[in-house]
């Protein structure tokens, strides 16, 4: 193992070019993951912010928002079902907002959100024609105290503080009362109003009384008129959530493959470089696991090093990148899974000369180099 | 001089097999993953904006509020004034377009799926301002209750005669068409007259009001260009945003980001394979200095040991292609999540020349180690392994 580390530190130049090559690689690799995170984050905030156990659309609605109206009576039936302890309307609308001091083509993309039941980070709704806004809007001018113009109506939307993480669908949250967005989106989207009492969805809080997992109970109270999901199933079930997720999981394993590859291929060149020393080292007493031990060390710190530079960089592509262009989202979770499947990797590409060390005779090896 | 270098490079690739066919599948796989990828972007794009690219109205004009999104704009009746009123403009043609949950008659399974409607004001023959630009089979919708489908969705029951139902509410529509390219939001996509749009709305929210139109397909008058039509257009208020088609295409909001992000992971598998091939050609021929000392100390000319070295790497190279490209065809055939994928023959063709090209380039560094190699050495003994 020593040596093995003594030979990096010595000779350096001999492990520069896979290492190298293991930096693009990984790179690729956090590059991916953490597109993926800004996808799926930029998408399902304003689901995951929600403190409920289900998500109630109705039947045909196919988890959309747009497409999903829930009846007063609907909700009725929603609430005496056992074990329902609070239910609260949610609907959205996604508008363009005009933010004091910007040109008058330049929009900031929102949705907003009416609700009466808080989620994380929100208090109780605001009063009419003020919302909460989510934190990325900050990069469009907004500020506290201003007043934003939503949609073909303008409608005036007072922003009285800010929210993180609850974006949908790619736009930044606004986050107002029932009253407030009705208000809203019968002004600006006359096709899609809804009248009193009706929402697009419900959130509920509350546990299963019987064997019957709470949304499906909800379900048969309501005739199948609701298609209600966990929390977690609503957000899989955001159209093209999990299709991503699937996508990018599979192009990341591939990527995977490819380091365990080129791992592979650079330490059996070595091994074979170094056969003649192998034999050596046998012959004076080394063991097959010690000269395999030290291949081992070095993938790793190879891969480690590889690694924390490609860290390194992807956390400067990230602040360089301008806000509004690619979703990506650097996280400690991703970078510290990519090292872990780096590692891996760099351990399994090495198994592949370990064969090579075995066979290594040292009579015959001592032979050829003396 | 040819026939010895193939030789020389295939008897050496005989007796690595193991070594070679690592690097083989090495650059197989990141074939296979851009080819993929690049056909993962297109079928993406297209899915997202085929509708917009692929019908015929040569300028949409879209309200400043909608952000270029067809279903966040809406054109009100002043507007809508204004763009008829426009220098330029010939015909204006109002378009309409909602989600809708759609139950289609041919799909065995009764599966319902999210179902974009594109309402267009057809005219006697089906064709107008909107209509989509190539219809493989059957025609354009001539009456209301018809629609034309994209070629996508005709594996999801949406074929010629099949009914698509609208839920709720139960409004159906009858395909008579099916067209080429034409999907909006990477979803099931129908080509109706607008007022089946309007029904359809009506249908499943007994509560809406009317819909206004979302957007205004225009033709410009004779020798008048789409980008001189989208000039007047704009100069007519602050609140109107035109776009030629291949514009309102390609600013469509997620198509940038999308090309984007493909980008920079195309430019980074681009640059693993020639480091790959390079670092591998380089440590063999570190490894087999000696052999090749004693090559040119019997007369081998460098010329021939360097083309051995390239042939090499084109076979290898090649190899890695040809495989990547096996691997890729039946996954372009397939459908990923409601991308159609498809096989792209030019991207095949584009990354074969430009991964010879770039790996040829990188075994460089090999070949002029291989030129260094000084025959003396092999008297000398400090050459060739003793």
């Amino acid at each position: 193992m020593k040596l093995a580390l003594t030979e990096l530190r010595r000779r350096p130049g001999r492990f520069a070019t896979a290492t190298v090559i293991l930096t693009l690689i990984a790179v690729l690799l956090m590059f991916l993951g953490g597109l993926l995170d800004g996808l799926i984050a930029n998408s399902t905030g304003a689901l995951r912010a929600q403190q409920a156990d289900v998500v109630v659309y109705s039947d045909t609605a196919q988890a959309s928002f747009v497409r999903s109206r829930i009846e007063p009576d609907v909700r009725s039936s929603v609430e005496s079902v056992d074990g329902v302890t609070e239910v609260g309307g949610l609907g959205n609308v996604q508008l363009g907002a005009r933010v004091p001091g910007n040109g008058p083509r330049d929009l900031a993309s929102t949705v907003l959100f009416g609700y009466e039941l808080p989620p994380e980070g929100l208090p109780e709704a605001p009063p009419m024609g003020q919302a909460y806004a989510d934190d990325t809007l900050e990069a469009d001018g907004v500020e506290v105290g201003m007043t934003i113009l939503l949609g073909p109506a303008r409608s005036p939307i007072e922003v009285i503080g800010f929210v993180s993480d609850t974006n949908f669908a790619g736009q930044s949250s606004l986050w107002a009362s029932d009253a407030t967005w009705r208000s809203v989106l019968s002004e600006n989207r006359p096709d899609a109003r809804l009248a009193e009492g009706v929402f697009q969805a419900l959130v509920v809080r509350g546990e299963a009384a019987g064997d019957v997992p709470l949304a499906a109970a909800i379900d048969d109270a309501t005739g199948g008129a609701t298609d209600s999901y966990t929390v977690d199933a609503a957000i899989e079930a955001i159209p093209g959530v999990s299709e991503q997720t699937t996508t990018f999981n599979q192009i990341i394993g591939v990527t995977v493959a490819i380091a365990l590859v080129v791992i592979a291929l650079f330490f059996a060149l070595l091994t074979v470089e170094r056969t003649g020393l192998y034999g050596v080292l046998k012959a004076l007493g080394a063991k097959s696991s010690t000269l395999f031990a030290g291949l081992v060390a070095q993938a790793v710190v190879v891969t480690a090093i590889a690694a924390g530079v490609a860290g390194a960089l992807v956390i400067v592509l990230d602040l360089i990148i301008p806000p509004g262009s690619i979703p990506l989202l650097v996280t400690p979770a991703r970078l510290v899974t990519s090292v872990v499947l780096l590692l891996v990797a760099a351990v399994v590409g090495c198994a592949f000369s370990l064969r090579r060390v075995l066979r290594v005779d040292p009579a015959s090896a001592i032979g050829t180099t003396s | 001089m040819v026939a010895a270098s193939m030789f020389l490079a295939l008897k050496e690739m005989a007796r690595a097999k193991v070594r070679f066919a690592l690097l083989v599948a090495a650059i197989a796989l990141l074939v296979f993953l851009i080819l993929f990828q690049q056909s993962l972007q297109n079928g993406l794009i297209t899915g997202f904006i085929g509708a917009i690219r692929d019908q015929n109205a040569p300028v949409l004009v879209y309200s400043v509020d909608g952000q270029r999104v067809v279903q966040g704009s809406v054109i009100t009746p002043d507007l809508e004034q204004l763009v008829r009123d426009a220098p330029g403009v010939d015909e204006v043609g109002r378009i309409g377009q909602g989600t809708f949950t759609g139950l289609p008659s041919g799909n065995d399974d009764g599966e319902t799926f999210d179902t974009t409607l594109l309402g267009y004001e057809i005219g006697p023959d089906g064709d107008g301002v909107g209509a989509p630009s190539t219809v493989l089979d059957g025609r354009l919708p001539t009456a209301d209750g018809e629609a034309v489908v994209s070629d996508a969705d005709v594996r999801l029951g949406y074929g010629i005669g099949e009914v698509v139902t609208l839920l709720p509410g139960g409004k159906q529509i009858t395909v008579v068409g099916v067209a080429r390219d034409v999907q909006l939001n990477v979803a099931p996509t129908l080509f109706v007259s607008y007022d089946t749009y309007l029904d359809a709305v009506q249908s499943v929210n007994p509560d809406a009001g009317e819909p206004l139109p979302n957007v205004l397909g225009v033709v410009p008058a004779d020798g008048v260009s789409d980008a001189e039509v989208v000039e007047s257009v704009n100069a007519q208020s602050l609140e109107l945003d035109a776009l030629t088609r291949e514009d309102a295409a390609a600013e469509t909001p997620g198509v940038a980001q999308v090309q984007q992000s493909f980008n920079i992971i195309f430019l980074l598998y681009g640059l693993v394979v020639p480091c790959v091939t390079g670092l591998f050609f380089l440590i063999i021929t570190f490894q087999k200095a000696n052999s090749l000392t004693l090559l040119r100390a019997i007369g081998a000319p460098a010329g021939r040991l360097v083309s051995s070295l390239l042939i090499q790497v084109v076979i290898i190279i090649g190899a890695g292609l040809a495989l990547g490209t096996l691997l890729y065809y039946p996954v372009s055939q397939q459908n990923l999540g409601g991308i159609a994928l498809r096989f792209e023959a030019g991207a095949v063709v584009f990354w074969s020349v430009l991964l010879i090209l770039l790996g040829v380039a990188s075994s460089l560094l090999a070949a002029r180690r291989v030129l260094q190699i000084d025959p003396i050495e092999a008297t000398t003994g400090q050459g060739v392994g003793t």
